[in-house]
């Protein structure tokens, strides 16, 4: 095998976790996606955009206060809300004013979105590489069959599922969710009986969004920020949601861990190519159910 | 067939801009050569993708990935075997052709959205091999210095190739699209449901017409190879595949010629911007997003409807202009 | 010509079709009725292929057409219209027809010839026999309503039809303009002898025309006969006609 890794008990455990971890990412990122999708039934293509810029404002707001774990954790609370913030304005400005279009043209102002929020982020940030530090309790590493494993990706472990929860509970059980659910299968009913169906629109993007802020925050530590961050998350999600099921947040989750465990896997069995592994998953998962795994929710 | 053609008014017209364009290098400097037969290339690959999208509707999202194969499979043929140049020149679109059936096959079954969005995924994908695998395509640097025959090798000569080829690849669009393929393309793009219901396998139809466009998207590759004689990733980068979307928007997406309007436009606007700024993403954003709230049809799509209200845009046989 | 014989079709828990029954014989003018939500149309989605039957058979000359795809029924001799004007809005109304008669003489793949001078005489008569010829070089989105529909019906006709399924082809028309349309069909009966099947709930239109009317309710027949047999009938009366 490349680089000489021989394949044992603890690799495979640390890979196995490995792509765990990364896949609660994914999944946070994906879900936000995937909601936007089920409620206004258009695949928001600046939803990497509004990762990458969660990431980077993570980073300043780290900065900001310091670098240290105060910084962290107030990053983790405020960039989410920064990129909610960034949204909303998109949203009321211009994105509302399409609704009565077809959605070719939503589509469309989510390309242009993207294209801007894109320059739009070198402009303020650069061009360079960025990382912040984990809080110091999060750093370091734990003893997995005695090879280490991130104590940060531990982290993340719980917090994805946290997320899963925290959605599910709020669509089944809040009123807004229970709305933007029925929204998702019936947008004409849900206007019928006297919501307003614009601000469902809003709320859903926001939402979604905000979840893009907090995936591209969370994984703010673990890898370098970058320009370019926005392209490769949204060619993830975009297979991820396909072989889920669109607009369904289970689906995400599946999707999400096939593809952050075929990928890990592909690393350590080629590392050069490694991304080719989860496209071939998705291919096989494609041509076995062509609309995904589970039910899209339209 | 052509007697059809050359009876349309657009014809003399355009008639007249061929042999404007054909002794154009008598008089233009050399930069303003190379930047023309850039526009014609761009125009090409524009007109192309129109195929699948004005007229078809299929969200052929990442078209650039089949200019990217060709551009790549004759640039590669050309610098690393000792193939006769026409035989690299041919295997281009043919590669082309072949990658837009693999992914067509995959993508067609599914509904136009996930067809789109994974279009935009699977061309990714190639555009990273292309990215990682050094050796075989030099990477990021791409390769550079590819040999052309000599008569293609000066600017005027790459010009007058890429002009002829361009004309062809026109005159068959042009035929294509009038003949009883394009007008059922065009059915399905209005209401793929109908055309079922008349008995059309819209599925096969659209493949067919993806087929075709990206074998003209790989000809435009081909043609970029022999105006840069180099090759590199940014053809297979998805944020190309957007600029050509919006150029064929912004010509005007349901008419003929609307995307080579549009491939000038953004050309010329992303040559002259550039020396500015280097934020041109930015501008083809902002010019997007005015498209679709002001003139989503296109500049030509909104002349056409000025000018002739309610009436049709498409004359029969049997009506005088 | 067409037989479905206990033809079931659920959405979740939700039964559109309940064990429906039809019968429609060469030549015959037969009207399907019922109240809204009845399942008419999801019929006629079910005979036409757009939807797939949970169980049940549809018998198109003896053939169970019941599993194939939309192409490849028309193919089979069924042209249908839909409820909702369902036309190819950017096209002329000359090419609209023109889509279908190519479709239908197996010309829609030809590549290097004008579509311009094929099949213009056929496409001109239909025109003609609908009374849409005048507005051949029209976009079809800009028709009027009424229009709209009968081009619906133009486009369902280039496909030389064995059986022609026409979905409420008077919804949201005047009364002259039904009658227009009604007076259409009859012709395109009597005069073509297309056979053709129908459904509608306005009842003035349908007993002054059809030669065999099915009942429907609540997703299954109630009864299909004559048209007097079936106004006689109690539990048309009861369920339908009375409440109206």
């Amino acid at each position: 095998m490349e680089g000489g890794q021989a394949i044992t008990l603890a690799a495979l455990s640390i890979t196995l976790l490995v792509g765990l971890s990364r896949a609660m990412i994914l999944f946070i990122v994906t879900s936000g996606l995937s909601f936007v999708l089920g409620v206004l039934r258009v695949p928001n293509v600046a939803h990497g955009s509004l990762y990458m810029i969660g990431a980077f404002a993570a980073h300043s707001i780290a900065t900001l206060f310091g670098g240290g774990s105060t910084g962290f954790w107030l990053a983790m609370i405020f960039a989410p809300l920064v990129v909610a913030l960034i949204s909303l304005v998109a949203e009321r400005l211009l994105f509302c004013h399409l609704y009565q279009r077809e959605h070719l043209m939503l589509l469309l102002f989510t390309f242009a979105l993207m294209l801007i929020l894109g320059d739009l982020t070198k402009i303020v940030w650069g061009a360079d590489y960025r990382s912040i530090m984990a809080p110091t309790m999060l750093q370091g590493s734990i003893s997995i069959f005695g090879s280490p494993f991130p104590k940060y990706n531990l982290f993340l472990l719980v917090i994805g599922p946290l997320v899963a929860i925290g959605l599910w509970l709020f669509s089944t059980k809040t009123k807004m969710g229970k709305i933007a659910r029925a929204a998702a299968v019936d947008m004409e009913m849900v206007g019928a009986i006297g919501i307003n169906v614009s601000w469902v629109f809003a709320f859903a993007f926001v939402l979604g969004c905000l979840l893009a802020g907090l995936g591209g925050a969370l994984v703010s530590p673990t890898i370098s920020v970058t320009i370019g961050m926005d392209h490769n998350i949204i060619i993830e999600a975009f297979l991820i949601v396909t072989i889920g099921g669109l607009g369904n947040m289970w689906g995400a989750m599946v999707g999400s861990l096939i593809f952050g465990i075929t990928q890990s896997f592909g690393v350590l069995l080629w590392p050069q190519f490694a991304i080719v592994f989860p496209y071939l998953a998705v291919v096989i998962v494609l041509t076995l159910k062509p609309t995904g795994m589970l039910k899209s929710v339209w | 067939m052509f007697s059809e053609m050359i009876r349309q008014k657009s014809f003399g017209v355009s008639a007249a801009i061929f042999v404007v364009l054909l002794i154009a290098p008598s008089f233009l400097p050399r930069y303003y050569i190379y930047f023309l037969a850039v526009i014609f290339v761009t125009a090409l690959l524009a007109m192309s993708l129109n195929l699948c999208v004005g007229h078809g509707m299929l969200f052929q999202f990442h078209h650039g990935v089949f200019y990217g194969v060709g551009a790549y499979t004759a640039g590669l043929l050309l610098a690393k075997t000792s193939l006769p140049w026409w035989i690299a020149f041919i295997a281009g679109p043919l590669a082309a052709a072949f990658a837009g059936l693999l992914i067509g096959i995959f993508c067609i079954r599914l509904n136009r959205l996930y067809f789109g969005m994974l279009q935009i995924s699977l061309g990714s994908l190639i555009w990273a091999v292309a990215f990682r695998w050094y050796a075989l395509t030099g990477g990021d640097d791409g390769i550079h210095g590819i040999p052309m025959p000599d008569f293609i090798s000066s600017t005027t000569g790459s010009y007058y190739f890429v002009l002829i080829v361009l004309g062809i690849c026109l005159v068959l669009m042009y035929l294509i699209l009038k003949s009883p393929f394009g007008s059922t393309l065009q059915a399905t793009r209005d209401n793929p449901e109908r055309c079922a219901a008349v008995g059309i396998n819209v599925r096969r139809h659209q493949l067919k017409t993806i087929v075709i466009a990206t074998f003209f998207g790989g000809v435009a590759g081909v043609l970029f190879v022999v105006v840069e004689g180099s090759i590199f990733p940014d053809l297979l980068f998805w944020v190309l595949s957007l600029e050509i979307m919006i150029m064929c928007l912004l010509g005007g997406w349901f008419t003929f010629a609307g995307p080579i309007l549009g491939a000038a436009i953004i050309v010329s606007l992303r040559t002259f911007i550039g020396t500015y700024t280097e934020y041109w993403t930015l501008i083809l954003g902002v010019i997007l997003i005015l498209l679709i709230f002001f003139i989503p049809e296109g500049i030509m799509g909104y002349n056409y409807r000025q000018l002739f209200r309610s009436r049709t845009q498409y004359a029969t046989e049997s009506q005088t202009e | 010509m067409l037989r479905v014989e206990d033809l079931h079709k659920s959405f979740d828990d939700f039964k559109a079709v309940n064990g429906a029954h039809l019968s429609v014989e060469k030549g015959q003018l037969v009207a399907v009725i019922g109240p809204n939500g009845a399942g008419k149309t999801t019929l006629f989605n079910l005979i036409t292929g757009q939807l797939q039957p949970n169980t049940g058979k549809i018998l198109l000359k003896d053939e169970d057409i019941s599993k194939l795809p939309p192409h490849v029924i028309c193919r089979k001799g069924i042209a249908r219209s839909f409820q909702i004007a369902n036309v190819f809005h950017r096209l002329s109304v000359f090419r609209n027809v023109q889509v279908s008669v190519l479709s239908q003489q197996k010309l829609s793949d030809r590549l290097f010839q004008p579509a311009a001078r094929l099949v213009v005489e056929e496409t001109n008569r239909i025109l003609e026999s609908v009374g849409l010829l005048d507005k051949k070089t029209d976009v079809a989105d800009s028709l009027a309503h009424g229009d709209k529909r009968i081009l619906e019906i133009a486009i369902a006709l280039g496909n030389e039809p064995d059986l022609l399924i026409l979905d409420e082809p008077t919804a949201g028309m005047s009364p002259e303009e039904t009658t227009t349309t009604m007076a259409l069909i009859q012709r395109l009966s009597e005069d073509q002898g297309l056979t053709i099947l129908f459904c509608e709930h306005d009842m003035e239109v349908v007993f002054g025309t059809a030669q065999s009317i099915m009942v429907m309710q609540q997703g299954s027949t109630i009864i299909q006969d004559e048209p007097e047999t079936v106004r006689q009938n109690t539990e048309v009366q009861q369920a339908y006609l009375g409440g109206e």
